[in-house]
């Protein structure tokens, strides 16, 4: 910072440092087993209104100096900006997690790992192989320091566990994953993963394609989640600003069916973990992105909310190594006006090639889907080899409120009312 | 320049044997990273940094045993060796070893130039004002990448290896808009080499023709849903095979069984149209590589041949699990990952038919003009790809534009259906995830006719 003051500039600089241990286990030993340490120093410089970034993971003195140059002489080439400042914030917060310490030595956690391939091996003597499990565990501290003098530090750890089912049934492959997380070693749901892969993959092997048509779709929430968060874009003023976000004149309109509320909830009480402040030190409260269907906000960091004339809503983000940009906590959806599901609908337990399937300036997408037909409350088939193809804004305008309990994501970062979306195109084979 | 002295390097491997690991590796690197982001007519960000790690792997039977770190320190590095061995209960190996640095076959690169910062400013906004000729394109955003990976590797048969690897690519994104109507274009060479590369561009044909696909695709009408034949234009169109074939040729999915070729070799796994390589040595190619991230010269494996599958893709693990000798495709997106069996540049090679003999074979069907991405698994073979560029062929002929199609099923499929194979062959630059990070990989193939595939568009 006293170099940059000397460089007549201001900054910010975000250190990061994580300590994480993996292993996963093949034909009933420890096949892979990683240890590490890490840390990065990312600097953005601004002078003369002109933005520089750069990071470098050696920490040694001559790697930082020539980090700072670097950031400095991108400054100098870099485009005029007048409405990017270091924000006029000081002081420190800090949201540094702990738990508490579980006597679990490395043994125990061996013998855990070892049982995410053999519970699941154990129990259906389809299962051929047990492709991808894992438990993880990661520790990691960032600290955020401005020229202005806002101080941040943010830290968390985090354990994951994830399992998966390789059936063959004659000749027929069915392969499905899944994952728990939690924040100490006691609270990881073992039987959870093993149980969802098994079942799951069980009844993939019967899968078949629909006819092609239309049909109203409802997706679990991992499903509507990947679905929305790959059109993050229409909630990002740093897109509208780009010219590739959609809704970019909308604010004030109604944009999806009017029976539903999208709030950005950084403290949800259902969060994996609530968020404090983001990455400008800004602290957070929940936002409505979305008010009975009409668009009320986008996320905004100092930059953009200087470009609009507005207040930062406390959504800056930005990693050591990247430039400032946007991003949102947990979403929530909420609705009203619950209606009966309808008699025959589709659930989609499965999407695969939602990105590169995905137009994200006009929101058409097309995603390979597998799941399941309910029809009158019953489980009827078990469908795949399917495509669903649509429209995101389209789809949101369809979407009907079918009960009013809100359900989790898996990482319990999403949060949503039960939605049934009407008349979507599935193609598989012909009538 | 020296990463990691020679005697830290020897007592760290000491360090791994003395636990009775059978192997102990050393990766190195040092990568110095730039990227300049032009958009809204302007230079927008400019970002660079270093990334810097050492990995170290101990091999026990079929056991990896991988740590990193940032730093330098012997200390710190004996420490998670120690945490890696400590895994191993077997008595103490060692060795003498001398290192002994490799001598290897360079591949060529595209010449290197310096140019500064405001050159490339400028070079950037001639591409930005040849695409926005056209009134109706209301954003371009072309992202310039490049780095310097240089790395080091030393191992406990004791070698000692080395390479600078210089990666460039201009990745161009073009959004067009005409009253409601929007679309999108996309075009991203890379290479390895410096800037001459650019220089090389031909970026007038280049904004041709993603104008000519924007427009096109902004009034295409929705693609019909169901089976039928598809012609797959060269280029890109390889994402394909790299998707539902190349993936499952990796003995990182083979040694899991968990790939459905596994236990196919010397086999037909395709149409005997076909025949497929994997090539680290292309000269300047975007995944080419003079030795993999295990320190082994590359080379140019075929995979298969007339629709025989001949060989997977292998390294050390992967040879020592499966017994399939290693192809130099130990690969690896950085220090952060350990290494695995993964694709160079991967390529159908050429076959006999002119593209008017494709489009001419087809009565009713697709014509993939342009791919977009994609992805599979490898335990089932299942895939999925987006089609950019599409048009529907009647009467064996190309007519109107379709958007939103998408292309679906799995690998020994497509492999068996692929009946006809042209001349063309073109490789396009992409990135590719797995396992072991996201490196660079080419695709590539001439068009090819796959006789029937399930093409999801709208019902």
């Amino acid at each position: 910072m006293n170099d940059l003051a000397d460089q007549q500039a201001e900054g910010d600089l975000i250190y990061s440092s994580s300590k994480s241990l993996k292993m996963s286990a093949q034909k009933g030993s420890i096949s892979e087993y990683k240890v590490s340490s890490s840390q990065i120093l990312g600097i953005r410089v601004i002078k003369d209104h002109r933005v520089g970034v750069s990071f470098s993971e050696a920490l040694d003195e001559e790697s930082i100096r020539f980090m700072i140059k670097q950031a400095l002489d991108n400054a100098e080439n870099g485009r005029e900006n007048p409405h990017e400042s270091i924000i006029d914030l000081s002081g420190s917060l800090v949201d540094v997690a702990h738990y508490p310490e579980e006597p679990v030595d490395i043994s125990e956690k061996t013998k855990r790992s070892l049982a995410l391939e053999s519970d699941v091996k154990n129990a259906d003597k389809r299962v051929v192989a047990v492709p991808y499990n894992s438990y993880s565990e990661n520790e990691y501290v960032s600290s955020y320091l401005s020229s202005k003098g806002r101080f941040t530090n943010y830290g968390d750890k985090i354990y994951t566990i994830t399992s998966s089912a390789l059936m063959d049934d004659q000749g027929k492959k069915a392969n499905y994953y899944d994952f728990h997380s939690a924040h100490t070693f006691k609270d990881l749901d073992w039987k959870k993963v093993v149980h969802t892969s098994l079942y799951h993959s069980g009844n993939l092997l019967s899968e078949r394609p629909l006819a092609t048509g239309k049909y109203h779709v409802r997706f679990t929430e991992d499903c509507l989640k990947s679905l929305i968060e790959c059109f993050s874009n229409f909630y990002s003023a740093k897109s509208a600003i780009d010219k590739v976000n959609p809704w970019s004149e909308k604010i004030g309109q109604e944009v999806i069916a009017k029976d539903i509320s999208i709030i950005d909830h950084p403290q949800f009480d259902r969060a994996f973990r609530k968020s404090h402040f983001d990455s400008e030190g800004v602290e957070q409260k929940p936002l409505t992105l979305i008010k009975d269907g009409v668009l009320e906000s986008f996320f905004h960091n100092s930059v953009t909310a200087n470009y609009f004339h507005i207040q930062t809503t406390g959504h800056a983000s930005r990693s050591p190594a990247g430039s400032m940009s946007v991003s949102g906590t947990h979403m929530v959806v909420q609705g009203k006006n619950a209606k009966n599901p309808p008699d025959k609908y589709l659930e989609v337990i499965q999407m695969d090639g939602l990105y590169s399937g995905a137009n994200r300036v006009t929101g058409d997408f097309s995603v390979a889907v597998k799941g399941y037909l309910w029809q009158d409350g019953q489980k009827v088939l078990t469908f795949g080899n399917c495509t669903l193809s649509g429209n995101l804004i389209e789809l949101l305008k369809r979407a009907q409120v079918v009960g009013e309990m809100i359900s989790a994501s898996t990482d319990q970062s999403f949060f949503c009312v039960p939605l049934i979306f009407l008349d979507l195109s599935i193609a598989g084979v012909s009538n | 320049m020296q990463l990691l002295p020679t005697h830290v390097a020897q007592d760290i491997i000491d360090h791994g044997l003395s636990f009775g690991a059978d192997f102990v590796d050393i990766f190195i690197e040092r990568t110095q990273s730039e990227a300049l982001v032009f958009r809204n007519s302007r230079s927008e960000d400019n970002q660079s940094g270093t990334i810097f790690g050492i990995g170290i792997r101990l091999i026990n039977g079929e056991q990896a045993l991988y740590g990193y770190t940032n730093s330098t320190e012997r200390e710190e590095l004996l420490r998670i060796t120690s945490l890696l061995g400590s895994r191993i209960a077997k008595t103490k190996n060692s060795k003498i070893i001398n290192f002994e640095k490799l001598s290897y076959p360079v591949i060529p690169v595209i010449q290197d130039q310096e140019v500064d910062a405001k050159y490339r400013v400028a070079f950037l906004k001639k591409i930005d004002e040849k695409l926005r000729r056209d009134s109706k394109v209301s954003q371009v955003m072309l992202n310039f990448t490049r780095k310097k990976q240089l790395i080091e590797v030393y191992n406990s048969d004791g070698l000692y290896a080395t390479e600078e690897r210089p990666y460039i690519r201009l990745f161009h994104h073009l959004v067009m808009k005409d009253g409601p109507l929007q679309s999108e274009a996309f075009f991203g060479p890379g290479a390895i080499g410096g800037w001459d590369f650019m220089e090389k561009l031909n970026t007038e044909d280049i904004c041709e023709n993603l104008l000519k696909q924007a427009t096109t695709m902004l009034h295409a009408s929705p693609c019909p849903a169901g089976k039928m034949p598809v012609v797959i234009d060269n280029g890109f169109g390889g994402v394909i095979f790299h998707e539902a074939c190349g993936h499952l040729l990796e003995t990182t999915s083979v040694e899991k069984k968990a790939s459905v070729f596994w236990d196919k070799m010397g086999t037909a796994i395709a149409h005997s149209a076909l025949t497929a390589v994997d090539d680290g040595t292309v000269g300047g190619a975007w995944g080419s590589l003079s030795i993999d991230d295990e320190g082994m010269p590359t080379e140019k494996t075929t995979l298969i041949e007339n629709g025989i599958l001949k060989r997977f893709i292998s390294d050390r693990l992967g040879e020592i699990k499966t017994g399939h000798k290693r192809t130099g495709s130990a690969r690896r997106q950085s220090y952060k990952f350990a290494p695995a069996s993964r694709m160079r540049n991967t390529y159908i090679e050429k076959g006999p038919y002119e593209m008017e003999e494709l489009i001419g074979s087809v009565p009713n069907g697709l014509y993939a003009k342009k791919m977009g991405g994609g992805s599979v698994d490898p335990s089932t073979g299942q895939f999925n790809f987006s089609v950019q560029e599409a048009y529907i062929i009647e009467d064996g002929k190309i007519s109107r534009p379709v958007k939103g199609a998408t292309l679906i099923g799995t690998g020994p499929e497509i492999m068996t259906r692929i009946s006809m194979v042209g001349k063309d062959l073109q490789l396009m630059a992409g990135m590719c995830g797995s396992v072991s990070g996201s490196i660079p990989t080419t695709v590539g193939q001439p068009p090819v006719k796959v006789d029937e595939i399930l093409v999801g568009g709208q019902a």
